[in-house]
């Protein structure tokens, strides 16, 4: 039998392969922030930057979730809503249990605020997996339920955290260990569990298998029932770390909560790598996509340039810069 | 031919629809309003609710019937089914949008229904027999007055704007005329959208553009709360001054509680739909002649009178 | 080049390009046709003249240069170096159009039709008919049909092309290279989807364009249809021209011979004699609108064929059997009967299958090599949740060693691999579940006469190790050079066995089109599901 021709370099080659769809996040949120601090040097302050990347908290968390959806070829516009249903819940279940138990209902609302996500994920899993539906339609239809069922606990009106809850919860947002935000420290292990998941486990590899072609996944047999559904618990679980992040913030659930996250969930997955129709995940891509969309909103109000009127456009421009630039890298 | 098939069935409906009044002989009050999708609507709802049933409780006479419509093509739909059904003696309504509701109400107004229209005008002034409104510009108007008192006819002020509409313009516009020659300077101004989460960054972001703010104006109370939390984020000191607007009741009970940084508040309250409907039975029950325009003052409400505008089981 | 000389020598003196004894003017003349990107000469050095009325076939294995020269002849690529000349006007095209406008046509190797769209659509894509700004869909209706006909393809020309076998797309999209009256119709590969009749009917479809004066290029793997068809034989080896012979000249193995540059050992591995010990026993086998009432056994040691023209429920038949589609069954292996619902169950259970369809269903194209290495055995590689990359690393290292899989680096994705060395991989991969018995769909469906060879190796030597190999494939010759026996189907039931001398490619022809009548079954049997 004849020998390989040539010697292909045989310790891991393919590990070390870096492509610009990984790095190409990393690189525009670097050139984001020149571009900020020659705009306006306070873009840098040690406070601005801690500001921006606790509010991408909340995205890159549900993105991080987002990844595993997308990846295994699905797609979840529920997120939004059903960050603000789980909120309501998990204010409406301390609320309850306060009383009774004091400062032990925060602990036990969070764990109410896991399984209730879990439980939403697992539901529009089990649509889209057994029930056969499109993930567009499917989570249409559960996002206008979750919504639906927020307005519906609020009266239209707000839910906010009793005050005896308030003050002790308060620091899970505007807290900070060894002088970094919580929010940002569990975004960082929400991702980092996620990448050890989707690259160093079995199961990384099926979601990705069944994203980037269900008949050769099915031909090798991995059940695409079981990792779809998986993909949405976890999506489901994230929402919910991500609701017991918010919930601190302003202390309240309203119908209004979460709107449109769904959009810039979606936006921050693909900025950061992964592709819409399914395949690898790029777990911090997604990370970085999530804090650059939080970094132009912020850009807009700090520089000048713009007129109030014209934030979303401008914001929509960059964002289709930097697909194409990774694009046009990509091609090459 | 038009003519004539619109005469057949004109006959046939005041027959049958005479039938029906004596049989019940009951004044029918239609209410149709937005859906509660935020803070404001859901006030609008509750409120509109609250004077249906005490009305209804009240006055054996007279049916009051709530209908909420998530979006302006449903408003469309409910009206038109609601006065298919049955004789509308009137209808009070706050509509989605004046160009799309213009047309159905008119239609409904040829059945001889008295319109009222509340907080948004129709495009069509004659359609309505009674327009009861707050005054978006007083809003800005007074906000603003009670602010270069405070400081003093000077300081610097960043302003959070909500959704681009008439409402919003309106109440900018109060503000700027107000202050205009004055020494009080408005460093920025940007789309909030009414929601908390988006005023709270953006909050955020004019705290650290802005090293000295003396006084922010949030155009709403959902954005009032996400502004003061960043601003108890903060620790900054230099704010003495963050108003918003519409009378959320956690923004009213800091006017009573005698808060400093929120001790006024300016109303465009939601029980405006309350007011409405009860102008509306006077005129269809007391007779009392009831047309034209009312324009609800926006006068500022402080620690004395902030009781008149609590409303502590509304959810807003 | 000894070679060369010695077929020469023994066959007629070789034509040297471009100064074929010509009688016609060519329509289409190559002269020093060269393709580089960037360093990389793909093609260097081709002169070709095509005749018109002369069915021109080009030969070569994977990465010979093939397709290159298709695609410069057509306008996909320019030329680095070298000119063409139509009718002794030289000509340059940027853009297919070009060429289409000049008269070339290109029939793909890969199915290039919209599916969602009517036949008739597909047919005037990018060149509907119109009757004063409107499209004109009974003209094009009427022509459509009348070209079906003429290339005998029984489709309606209002069907959605999702709706029709992949033999049929074949014939659509020849009928689409027929549409027009072109000067030169280039073929790329055009039998590699079709079977037994459908074959004939495209061979005729081609001597019928010659009749017409139309000149051909004919690109094939398959030796034997261009021993019967060419008039000339280009061969290409590494870019390079070997030379231009009568096809009348060479035989089979001439042809294969220049090729690859050496003496090829035999084609097929010796046979070796299975043993009686039944390994896999299928009993009533049915899989509802495919497969009826099909038994069998296979033994140790045993390599089995599934012979059959398309549509005659092969694949589906096994793909029932591995869980892949609803079916029931009785099976048993080694005696031991098991109940199998899903691949999974199947891949544990110990049956592998390799999909015929190794781009779209049996490899992740756009993922590295390892990951597709190990996809069917996740659960048996990995035992804890935890990859073992380095394991991987050396099973991957093993795999290209013992599969002899060619390729740069081993960081290389899968796509970018020939189709051989895929094919390969595939192998590899389902053999690295263990299975005791292994299925393979097509084993070399689009793959050169090289790699070819080093499969049959691999069968050969998969059954040596105390296994059993069931092999389903479209080309008879390879069934009869490595099967112990061959069992024929026809719509969905088994209409015969064949074993020693009775393997005939006659008695498996016969057996596939016209065994005893099968009793009608509930559906169509010939139809895909999607």
């Amino acid at each position: 039998m004849a020998v390989i021709t040539g010697s292909p370099s045989t310790h891991r080659a393919g590990d070390l392969n870096i492509t610009w769809t990984d790095v190409g996040p990393f690189l525009a949120l670097a050139a984001l922030l020149v571009a900020g601090f020659l705009i306006n040097p306070d873009f840098l302050s040690a406070t601005n930057l801690a500001n921006v990347i606790t509010r991408s908290a909340f995205i890159a968390i549900i993105a991080v979730g987002a990844t595993f959806v997308i990846s295994s070829g699905g797609l979840d516009l529920s997120v939004g809503s059903m960050a603000a249903f789980v909120t309501g819940i998990t204010i409406m279940f301390m609320n309850a249990v306060a009383p009774h138990a004091g400062l032990w209902a925060i602990p036990a609302g969070m764990l109410v605020a896991i399984l209730v996500g879990l439980l939403c994920g697992l539901a529009n899993g089990l649509i889209v997996t057994i029930g056969r539906i499109e993930p567009f339609i499917a989570t249409l239809g559960t996002m206008g339920i979750f919504r639906a069922l927020i307005t519906y606990l609020t009266d239209g009106g707000t839910i906010p955290i009793d005050r005896s809850l308030r003050e002790a919860y308060r620091p899970v947002y505007f807290g900070t260990v060894g002088g970094i935000p919580i929010p940002i420290l569990i975004s960082v292990a929400v991702a980092a569990i996620a990448s050890f998941v989707l690259y160093k486990m079995k199961y990384g590899r099926k979601c990705a298998a069944v994203g980037a072609n269900e008949d050769v996944a099915r031909y090798s047999g991995i059940s695409i029932i079981k990792t779809r559904t998986i993909a949405y618990i976890v999506q489901g679980v994230c929402v919910a770390i991500a609701a017991i992040c918010y919930v601190p913030r302003l202390g309240a659930a309203t119908p209004t909560t979460g709107q449109l996250w769904e959009l810039q969930v979606i936006t921050a997955v693909v900025i950061g790598g992964t592709a819409l129709r399914g395949g690898k995940g790029h777990v911090w891509g997604t990370v970085a996509g999530a804090v650059i969309l939080e970094l132009i909103a912020n850009l807009m109000v700090l520089s000048d340039f713009v007129s109030e009127y014209l934030v979303a456009a401008v914001q929509g421009v960059i964002i289709i810069i930097a697909m194409l630039i990774q694009r046009f890298s990509n091609s090459k | 031919m038009f003519s004539r098939k619109w005469m057949a069935a004109a006959a046939l409906g005041s027959l049958l629809l005479t039938g029906h009044a004596m049989a019940e002989d009951k004044k029918v009050i239609a209410v149709s309003i937005p859906a509660a999708d935020h803070g404001w609507t859901a006030g609008v709802v509750y409120h509109a609710q609250t004077a249906a049933k005490e009305i209804n409780a009240a006055f054996p006479g007279v049916e009051v019937i709530v209908k909420t419509s998530p979006s302006a093509a449903e408003q469309v739909s409910a009206i038109e089914d609601l006065s298919a059904s049955r004789k509308i003696d009137a209808l009070v309504i706050l509509p989605y949008s004046s160009e799309e509701l213009t047309e159905p109400v008119k239609a409904i107004k040829e059945k001889g229904t008295f319109i009222t229209v509340v907080d948004r005008g129709l495009t069509d002034p004659t359609v309505q027999s009674l327009y009861v409104a707050g005054d978006n510009i007083a809003v800005g108007r007074n906000t603003a007055k009670y602010m270069i008192d405070k400081l003093g006819g000077k300081g610097d002020v960043v302003v959070l704007r909500g959704i681009p509409t008439v409402i919003d313009d309106e109440r900018i516009k109060g503000f700027q005329d107000a202050i205009a020659g004055t020494g009080l300077k408005v460093l920025d101004i940007q789309y909030a959208h009414w929601n908390s989460d988006e005023a709270f960054k953006l909050m955020q972001d004019y705290l650290a553009k802005y090293p000295h703010i003396d006084a922010v104006w949030a155009n709403d109370d959902d954005m009032l709360l996400g502004v003061l939390e960043a601003v108890k984020q903060s620790g900054r000191t230099d704010i003495k001054l963050a108003l918003g607007g519409n009378g959320m009741k956690d923004i009213v009970k800091k006017v009573i509680d005698g808060d400093t940084v929120t001790p006024v508040e300016t109303p465009y309250p939601p029980s405006m739909i309350k007011t409405a409907i009860y102008m509306t039975m006077a005129n269809l029950v007391g007779q009392a002649p009831v047309r034209g325009a009312v324009k609800l003052d926006a006068p500022l409400i402080t620690k004395d009178n902030a009781k008149e505008y609590y409303f502590p089981d509304s959810p807003f | 080049m000894s070679i060369t000389a010695n077929i020469a020598a023994e066959r007629g003196r070789a034509l040297p390009g471009g100064n074929a004894p010509a009688a016609a003017e060519p329509v289409l003349r190559a002269q020093g046709l060269s393709k580089q990107y960037g360093p990389v000469t793909v093609l260097s050095d081709v002169t070709l003249d095509i005749l018109p009325g002369e069915i021109h076939a080009i030969i070569g294995e994977n990465g010979a240069g093939k397709s290159t020269l298709m695609r410069l002849l057509s306008g996909y690529a320019e030329p680095t170096r070298g000119t063409l000349s139509m009718a002794g006007r030289p000509v340059t095209f940027a853009k297919p159009d070009q060429a289409q406008e000049a008269g070339i046509a290109l029939v793909h190797q890969e199915i290039l039709l919209a599916e969602a769209l009517t036949v008739t659509d597909n047919l005037f894509l990018g060149r509907e008919l119109s009757r004063r700004h409107v499209m004109d869909d009974r003209a094009m209706r009427g022509l459509a049909a009348e070209k079906l006909a003429q290339i005998g393809c029984p489709v309606s020309p209002t069907a959605l092309v999702r709706d029709i076998s992949l033999a049929d797309r074949q014939l659509v999209q020849i009928a689409r290279a027929l549409l027009d009256d072109y000067k030169v119709v280039i073929f790329d590969e055009p039998t590699a989807v079709l079977t037994g009749a459908e074959v004939d009917r495209l061979l005729e479809i081609v001597l019928q364009l010659r009749a017409h004066g139309t000149a051909v290029l004919y690109i094939s793997h398959r030796l034997d249809e261009v021993r019967q068809l060419a008039d000339k034989v280009t061969v290409l080896r590494d870019g390079r021209m070997v030379g231009t012979y009568p096809g009348t000249a060479l035989t089979q193995m001439d042809m294969a011979r220049l090729m690859v540059g050496r003496e090829l050992a035999a084609l097929y591995p010796q046979k070796s004699t299975p043993s009686s010990e039944p390994m896999l026993s299928v009993k009533n086998a049915t899989v509802p609108g495919y497969a009826e009432d099909v038994s069998f056994t296979l033994h140790k040691g045993e390599i089995l064929g599934f012979a059959g023209m398309i549509g005659a429920g092969r694949t589906e038949l096994f793909e029932g059997l591995v869980g892949l589609r609803p079916a029931h069954a009785e099976i048993e292996l080694r005696g031991r009967p098991v109940r199998i619902h899903s691949q999974r169950e199947a891949i544990d259970a110990g049956i592998g299958y390799l999909t015929e369809d190794r781009k779209s269903k049996g490899l992740l194209l756009d993922e590295r090599l390892a990951p597709n290495l190990t996809l069917s055995a996740l659960e048996r590689f990995h035992p804890t949740l935890v990859l073992g990359r380095s394991r991987e690393a050396a099973a991957l290292a093993e795999a290209v060693r013992s599969y002899d899989i060619r390729l740069k680096t081993l960081g290389v994705k899968a796509g970018q691999l020939s189709g051989g060395n895929q094919q390969k991989l595939l192998l590899a991969k389902v053999l690295l579940t263990n299975p005791s018995v292994v299925i393979i769909d097509e084993p070399t469906r689009g793959i050169d006469i090289a790699n070819k060879a080093q499969i049959y190796a691999f069968i050969h030597a998969i059954v040596g190790s105390g296994k059993a190999c069931i092999v389903i494939s479209s080309e008879m010759q390879e069934l009869i050079g490595i099967c112990n026996r061959i069992l024929v189907m026809r719509e969905g039931r088994l209409t015969g066995e064949l074993q020693g001398a009775e393997m005939t490619e006659s008695n498996v022809a016969l057996l596939a089109t016209s065994g005893p009548k099968p009793r009608p079954m509930a559906k169509g049997g010939t139809e895909w599901l999607s």
